[in-house]
C-alpha cells in the first residue's frame, strides 16, 4: 500500500450523521399532493402515465359539477418511476410531487392512495417538483387566433365578420385538446366534442360531420353563434385559453360540402315506419326534433309561421353573425330528408291545434320566445319606442324600419347588443356616423351579453354605458327627447328576488330620438285553443310542465325550445332530440 | 455525399438513397448485393468502422428492413445499407466475416426476429431471452401487454373511471349522446 | 499470479497447449480442463453478467459471455409508448450514465420531426452540463473501480463518496439522483438552481485533490503497476475489426471521440484535446481514463463559465398527448464514458416509434471483444479486463 492510502486517516469523516433526516433538494421528485379543490378531474395525468400508476376514483365531499367530473388521481407506487410528466401536464397546476421520500409502511395496500385526500405527512412539506418555468408546456395555452374584419370594414355593412379557421389554424387549435371529455356534460346537447375535435386532427372531417350530426343537425349555425358553455368549463381555460370548440365546429361543417352530406351521414334511403308527427314552429327545437324523428322513420311537416325556416336564428340573430345561407345549408339538408314545411301557416288561425291531433300521431311545438317585454316607463306608448325582437325580424325580413341620429337602447343581453350593432351599421349606411347608446341595469361586470359582443360594439362605434336604471321617457312636443336614468345598485334583495335597488341622487339622460327595449321576450302560447289548455299542466315560473321527455300533460303533445327551456340555440336542439326519442318511445308503446 | 452514392449506383442496384443529415445517408439495395455492397464500402470507400446491425419490422408489408450502419472514421460519414427481406422464412447471408462483432448482432436479429444468417457462428444459441418459447419476442405482432397480462397477476383492486363517461352516469344518463362515444364505453 | 511474483514457472509441458485447444472441441471428461461461471453477480463495477470460462489450472482456455439477467425488452417497451414517454423508460437502458439516454432519445425525436434547430441556446448547455457530470461520476466510480478488482478498495471508497456530492448536485438540478429524467423532447426540465455553480465548484476541487491521490494510490501502485501492464492488449489493428470505440481505442492510441469526429450540442466551443496512449493494455485504458477525469472536470467548469445565465429551457411543441412525427429514420450518437453511444430511431407517421434500437459500446466491448481477449489470460484478471473494456450489460440486452 502506498502511503497516500493513510491520508485520510485523520481526516474528518464525510459520513452523513442523521441519514434519516436528511432533506432532499428543493426540487426533489418525491410523493405526490394534489391540491383537491384546484383538480377538476379531467384524467390528463392518467393519459401521461407511462406505467399505468395512476387511476381515476370517486372521492367522498367531491361533488360531480359542471366543469369537475367529480374524480380524483389515485396513484399506485408500485408502479410509479417518478418521472413528473403527470405534474408537467397537469392542466389546472394542482398536482406536485413533494421533496419527502421516506416512507415505511408494513400495508401493501396503503401505497395506493388519493394524493390531497388520504392523509399524509408530507403534505406541509412545500418543496418538490412542480412544473418547470418559464416557458415550459406541453400543450399550446394560447388559441390559435381567429381571422375577424376590422371594425372599420365591418361596421357599414351586414357581411360576416368572423372569417373562420383555415386547415393549418384548425388543426393547431384541435391538437391543443387534451380530450378530456369534461365539456361533454356542459353541452346542453352532450355533442362528442373530444371526438370531433380528435377527427380535425386525423383530417377525418366526414367522420367529423358524422358525430356532429349524432347529437346536433345544425352545426353551421351552432359552430357560429352557439353559446359556447362547453369552452367555460373546457380544462385548458384553467392556465390558459379555453379550446375554440364553437370555431372547431364550424370548420368541419364549413369543409363538409352540402351535396355530399347525404352520402356522409348515410341517409340516402330511409326506411318510413308510416307514422306522422306535426312540428310547430321551424326553429332549432322544431328542426332537430324533425331530423332525429325522419331518421327513426317517421313523416314529418312543419308549421311555419312566417314565410321562411329558422324562427329566431334567422329573425332573431343579425346577418353579420349569422349568414342567412349557412342557415339555409342546415335546413335545407333537413328538408332534403323528406321533411314537408308549411310556409305562413299560424297554428290556431290557419289550422287548430286538435286539426293537428287528428291528422298526426303527435305533435312537437318549439315556438320559442317571440313576444318582446316593455319596461312599462312612462313614454314607452310613443311609436318610437321599439321592441328589439320586431326591429331584428323587419330587418331580416328587408323592411325599411325607422333609423334617425340618435338611438337608445335599454338592455344589456346577447339581443341588445344584436340590435344595438344593427342599427349602428344602418346609421353607418345612411349618416356615415354611428350614435347608439345601450344601457342596462347590470354593471358592466355583470352585463349578461358575451363579452366579445360589447367589446366589438364599442369596435364599432357604439356606446356601452351599463348600470342605469330606465326612469322616462323624455317626450316634447310628440317627439322623443331623450330618456332619464338613475344609478343602479343592485338587482336582487336578499332572498334572490328581482328587486332593483337605485341611487335616485345619481341621475342620467341619454339624448334619443328613438328608443328600443331589449329587456328580454315571453312566449305566446296563443295557438293552444281551450280543449287543450285545460288538460295542459303549468310548472313553475308561468312555464308549461313537462316530464323528462319534454311530454306535457296532454300526451300527444310534446313541447321544447326556449319556452321550456335556455333561452338559447342549443338547449332547443338538446330539447328537439330528446323529445324526438320520447316521440318515438311514445308512440311505438302506443 | 452524393458523389460517392453516384459512384456506387454505376455498380450497385441502389433504389433508394435518403440523406438524413450532412454526414449520414441511407441507401437501399436489393437483398443480394448487400453484403457485396457493405464489403466494398469496407476494402475500398474507408467505410471501416462497423457501428450497428438492426432490423424494422414492417409488418403491414410482410417485409424486415435489415440496416448495415457503416461509419468512415476519417471523412466522419456514416452510410447505412437498407435491405427489405421476406418476413416469412427470413433468411439473409451472413457477414460475420467481415467483422468480428457482426455474429453477435446476427445471433441477436435470430433470437429476437427470427431472422436466420447460415453459416454464422452460435447462430442458433439463446442470446439474451434464455428459454423463451413465445414468437421471437422483438417483432410487431408480439404484444408485451397481452403477454404480461397473461403471465404475471397484477395485485387487484385497481379500477379507473373515465372522466366523460363518469359524468355522463352522474349527470345525464339518460340523454341522446353521440355514437362514438356509445362504442368507447362498450 | 502468486507464481508470477515468485517468480515460479510451473512446468506446464504436461499440460495440453493453450493454443491448440481453442475451439469446441474442449473435452470436460478428460478432466483437463475446468469449467467455472463467473457472475451473474455483480463482478466488480460493471452489472449483472456472466462469463463462462474453461480453465487449464489457472488460465482461460476460452470464454463465453452470457446477458440477459437484466432484460426487460426497453426497446419493445419504448415502441408501446409516445414520444414523450420514451424518456424515463430508455434510462434504465444503462444506468452507469442514464442522461446519454435521455439526450439520444430527445435527439431522434427532434431529429426526425424537425425541431432539433427549435432547442433553446440554454437547453443546449444544459444538456452538456448534465451529460458530462453524468460522465464525471461515472469515471468517478469506473477510474478507482479498475483499481478494484486489483483488489484495492480504498480508491472505490474516495470516488464513492464524491459521486455521491455529484449525484447531490444532480439532485438540485434534475430532481433525482441516479435516474435524472431531466432532457425531454424539446428541451430540458428545468434551468440551474440557484447557488449551484458554487457548490459545484466546491466539490470540483475536491475531485481535483482526489485526482491527484488517486494517481498516487493506483498508478505508483507497484502492485497495480505489475497486474495492469501488458494485461489484455488491444491493438490498433482490432479496432475497427472489433468495432472498439471510446477510451479503449483511445488507449491503444486511435483517437476516436464524437465529440471532436461529430460535435454535437455546443461541443466545438470548448477546449479539449481527448486523451490517449499507446500500449493498449488495461493501464493504459485506465490512463487514458484518468486523464479524461481531470478533462472532464475542465470541461464542466468551462461549461459553467461559458452558459447562459438564463434562456428558455424547451421549446414550443404541439401537444404532447397526440404528437406524432412523420416517417423516417435516424441515427445519433454521443460520446459516453464508454465511447460511441448512438441510438438507430425509425417513425413511421403514428404517435409512437416504430423501433428503437440501442447501440451500446458494450455489445461488442463485452461479448466478440472479451470472450477473445479472455483466452489465456489468468483466472484473477478476469474481473480486471471485464471492467477495463467498461463493461454495462444492460445496454447488451436493453
Amino acid at each position: 500500500m502506498p502511503f497516500t492510502a493513510w491520508s485520510k486517516v485523520v481526516k474528518e469523516p464525510v459520513t452523513i450523521k442523521d441519514p434519516l433526516n436528511r432533506e432532499a433538494a428543493p426540487r426533489y421528485r418525491g410523493f405526490h399532493d394534489n391540491d383537491v379543490d384546484e383538480c377538476i378531474g379531467c384524467g390528463t395525468c392518467e393519459a401521461i402515465c407511462e406505467n399505468e400508476a395512476i387511476d381515476l376514483v370517486p372521492v367522498d365531499g367531491i361533488e360531480t359539477k359542471d366543469g369537475d367530473s367529480g374524480l380524483r388521481p389515485k396513484i399506485d407506487y408500485g408502479r410509479c418511476c417518478w418521472c413528473a410528466l403527470c405534474v408537467d401536464i397537469c392542466t389546472t397546476n394542482s398536482l406536485r410531487l413533494t421533496n419527502e421520500y421516506k416512507w415505511i409502511d408494513t400495508d401493501p395496500d396503503n401505497f395506493r392512495f388519493v394524493p390531497g385526500v388520504d392523509k399524509k405527512d408530507w403534505y406541509d412539506k412545500k418543496d418538490g417538483w412542480r412544473k418547470p418555468e418559464p416557458n415550459y408546456e406541453f400543450y399550446g395555452l394560447k388559441r390559435v387566433e381567429m381571422g375577424e374584419l376590422h371594425p372599420e370594414e365591418r361596421d357599414d355593412s351586414f357581411i360576416e365578420m368572423i372569417q373562420g379557421y383555415s386547415k393549418e389554424q384548425a388543426e393547431a387549435e384541435a391538437d391543443r385538446c387534451v380530450e378530456c371529455g369534461i365539456c361533454t356534460a356542459t353541452c346542453p346537447a352532450h355533442m362528442g366534442i373530444p371526438e370531433y375535435i380528435k377527427a380535425i386532427r386525423n383530417d377525418d372531417l366526414e367522420e367529423g360531420l358524422r358525430i356532429l350530426y349524432d347529437t346536433n343537425p345544425l352545426p353551421e349555425i351552432c359552430g357560429r353563434i352557439c353559446t359556447h358553455k362547453c369552452e367555460t368549463v373546457c380544462t385548458m381555460g384553467h392556465k390558459g385559453d379555453p379550446i375554440s370548440i364553437r370555431w372547431l365546429k364550424r370548420y368541419i361543417a364549413d369543409q363538409n360540402p352540402s351535396e355530399k352530406y347525404k352520402k356522409i351521414l348515410e341517409t340516402d334511403k330511409l326506411t318510413k315506419n308510416g307514422k306522422k308527427v306535426a312540428i310547430i314552429g321551424s326553429g332549432p327545437a322544431g328542426l332537430s326534433a324533425a331530423y332525429y324523428l325522419s331518421l327513426l322513420g317517421y313523416d314529418i311537416e312543419i308549421f311555419e309561421k312566417l314565410a321562411e325556416a329558422g324562427g329566431m336564428m334567422r329573425f332573431g340573430i343579425p346577418e353579420y353573425r349569422l349568414p342567412y345561407d349557412q342557415i339555409d345549408k342546415d335546413v335545407n339538408y333537413i328538408l332534403s330528408l323528406g321533411v314537408k314545411i308549411h310556409y305562413n301557416t299560424t297554428i290556431g288561425k290557419d289550422i287548430t291545434l286538435e286539426k293537428l291531433n287528428e291528422d298526426f300521431d303527435a305533435v312537437f311545438a318549439g315556438t320559442g320566445l317571440h313576444l318582446g317585454r316593455s319596461t312599462r316607463i312612462e313614454g314607452t306608448e310613443h311609436k318610437h319606442v321599439y321592441q328589439s325582437i320586431e326591429l331584428l325580424r323587419k330587418i331580416t325580413e328587408g323592411e325599411e324600419i325607422h333609423v334617425p341620429e340618435k338611438i337608445v337602447v335599454i338592455g344589456g343581453g346577447n339581443v341588445a347588443m344584436d340590435i344595438t350593432r344593427s342599427l349602428a351599421r344602418l346609421q353607418k349606411i345612411k349618416y356615415g356616423k354611428v350614435q347608439v347608446t345601450a344601457t342596462s341595469l347590470e354593471t358592466e361586470e355583470k352585463m349578461p351579453a358575451d363579452r366579445e359582443e360589447v367589446v366589438e360594439a364599442r369596435e364599432e362605434g357604439c356606446v356601452v354605458n351599463p348600470g342605469w336604471s330606465p326612469q322616462r321617457i323624455e317626450i316634447v312636443d310628440g317627439k322623443i327627447k331623450g330618456l332619464h336614468v338613475v344609478q343602479c345598485l343592485s338587482l336582487f334583495d336578499e332572498t334572490g328576488n328581482f328587486n332593483p335597488q337605485c341611487n335616485m341622487k345619481n341621475e342620467n339622460f341619454f339624448e334619443a330620438d328613438m328608443v328600443v327595449e331589449s329587456i328580454g321576450q315571453g312566449m305566446d302560447l296563443s295557438y293552444i285553443s281551450e280543449p287543450t289548455k285545460e288538460h295542459l299542466e303549468m310548472g313553475p315560473r308561468g312555464r308549461i310542465k313537462v316530464n323528462d321527455y319534454f311530454q306535457t300533460s296532454v300526451g300527444w303533445l310534446f313541447m321544447g325550445g326556449d319556452t321550456i327551456q335556455g333561452p338559447d340555440v342549443i338547449h332547443g336542439i338538446a330539447n328537439g332530440h330528446k323529445a324526438a326519442v320520447g316521440i318515438d318511445n311514445f308512440l311505438t308503446k302506443k | 455525399m452524393k458523389e460517392l452514392i453516384n459512384k456506387l449506383s454505376k455498380d450497385f442496384n441502389i433504389t433508394d438513397a435518403v440523406y438524413q443529415r450532412p454526414s449520414l445517408t441511407f441507401v437501399t439495395v436489393p437483398k443480394g448485393v448487400a453484403i457485396s455492397l457493405v464489403t466494398d464500402l469496407r476494402d475500398y470507400e474507408g467505410y471501416s468502422h462497423f457501428v450497428m446491425m438492426s432490423c424494422v419490422d414492417w409488418i403491414e408489408e410482410g417485409k424486415f428492413q435489415l440496416l448495415y450502419l457503416l461509419h468512415n472514421p476519417e471523412t466522419k460519414t456514416d452510410i447505412g445499407v437498407k435491405t427489405f427481406i421476406d418476413r416469412e422464412n427470413a433468411e439473409m447471408a451472413s457477414a460475420h466475416h467481415l467483422w468480428k462483432q457482426v455474429w453477435t448482432y446476427q445471433r441477436e436479429l435470430k433470437e429476437a426476429f427470427g431472422i436466420d444468417f447460415p453459416g454464422s457462428p452460435r447462430v442458433d444459441e439463446d442470446f439474451v431471452v434464455e428459454g423463451w418459447v413465445e414468437m421471437p419476442h422483438m417483432r410487431r405482432d408480439f404484444d408485451t401487454k397481452e403477454y404480461s397480462e397473461n403471465t404475471y397477476f397484477p395485485r387487484p383492486g385497481r379500477e379507473t373511471n373515465d372522466p366523460a363517461t363518469y359524468m355522463r352516469k352522474k349527470l345525464y344518463p339518460n340523454e341522446p349522446i353521440t355514437a362514438k362515444k356509445q362504442d368507447n364505453d362498450k | 499470479m502468486i507464481n508470477k511474483f515468485l517468480g515460479f514457472e510451473p512446468d506446464k509441458e504436461k499440460l495440453p497447449s493453450l493454443t491448440a485447444k481453442i475451439g469446441d472441441d474442449i473435452d470436460l471428461s478428460s478432466h483437463k480442463y475446468q469449467k467455472i461461471w463467473l457472475g451473474p453477480n455483480h463482478p466488480g463495477v460493471t452489472g449483472n453478467m456472466s462469463v463462462e470460462l474453461w480453465v487449464q489450472g489457472n488460465t482461460v482456455v476460452k470464454a463465453k459471455t452470457h446477458v440477459g439477467y437484466l432484460h426487460r425488452g426497453f426497446e419493445k417497451l419504448i415502441e408501446r409508448r409516445l414520444f414523450v414517454q420514451g424518456f424515463p423508460t430508455s434510462i434504465r437502458m444503462c444506468v452507469a450514465e442514464p442522461d446519454t439516454n435521455e439526450y439520444l432519445i430527445a435527439t431522434c425525436t427532434e431529429q426526425l420531426s424537425g425541431y432539433d434547430k427549435a432547442v433553446p441556446e440554454m437547453a443546449k448547455w444544459l444538456r452538456m452540463l448534465s451529460l458530462e457530470m453524468a460522465r464525471l461520476q461515472g469515471l468517478l466510480r469506473g477510474v478507482p473501480g479498475q483499481g478494484g478488482t486489483f483488489a484495492l478498495g480504498l480508491g472505490v471508497q474516495w470516488g464513492v463518496y464524491l459521486r455521491d456530492l455529484i449525484l447531490d448536485r444532480f439532485e438540485e438540478l434534475t430532481g433525482a439522483r441516479v435516474y435524472h429524467m431531466y432532457i425531454i423532447p424539446g428541451g430540458v426540465r428545468g434551468l440551474l438552481p440557484d447557488g449551484f455553480k458554487e457548490r459545484m465548484e466546491d466539490n470540483l476541487r475536491d475531485i481535483d485533490d482526489f485526482i491527484i491521490r488517486i494517481r498516487r494510490l493506483m498508478f505508483h501502485n507497484s502492485v497495480f503497476k505489475k497486474r495492469a501492464k501488458g494485461l489484455a492488449i488491444v491493438t490498433p489493428e482490432m479496432v475497427d475489426k472489433y468495432g472498439i470505440v471510446g477510451t479503449t481505442a483511445r488507449g491503444c492510441g486511435v483517437k476516436r471521440d464524437v465529440r471532436k469526429d461529430d460535435p454535437y450540442l455546443h461541443y466545438e466551443q470548448l477546449d479539449f484535446d481527448p486523451p490517449t496512449d499507446t500500449d493498449g493494455d488495461v493501464y493504459a485504458r485506465t490512463w487514458v481514463r484518468w486523464q479524461e477525469l481531470i478533462q472532464t472536470v475542465d470541461l464542466i467548469r468551462q461549461i459553467m463559465a461559458k452558459m447562459p445565465d438564463k434562456g428558455d429551457i424547451k421549446t414550443p411543441m404541439p401537444n404532447v398527448l397526440h404528437w406524432k412525427i412523420p416517417k423516417g429514420e435516424t441515427y445519433v450518437r454521443l460520446e459516453s464514458g464508454r465511447g460511441e453511444y448512438g441510438m438507430y430511431y425509425v417513425t413511421d407517421g403514428s404517435d409512437k416509434p416504430r423501433r428503437v434500437n440501442l447501440r451500446g459500446p458494450s455489445y461488442t466491448h463485452a461479448i466478440a471483444l472479451l470472450e477473445d481477449l479472455l483466452v489465456g489470460a489468468d483466472v484473477a484478471d478476469v474481473h480486471g479486463i471485464m471492467v477495463s473494456l467498461q463493461t454495462c450489460p444492460p445496454e447488451i440486452e436493453r
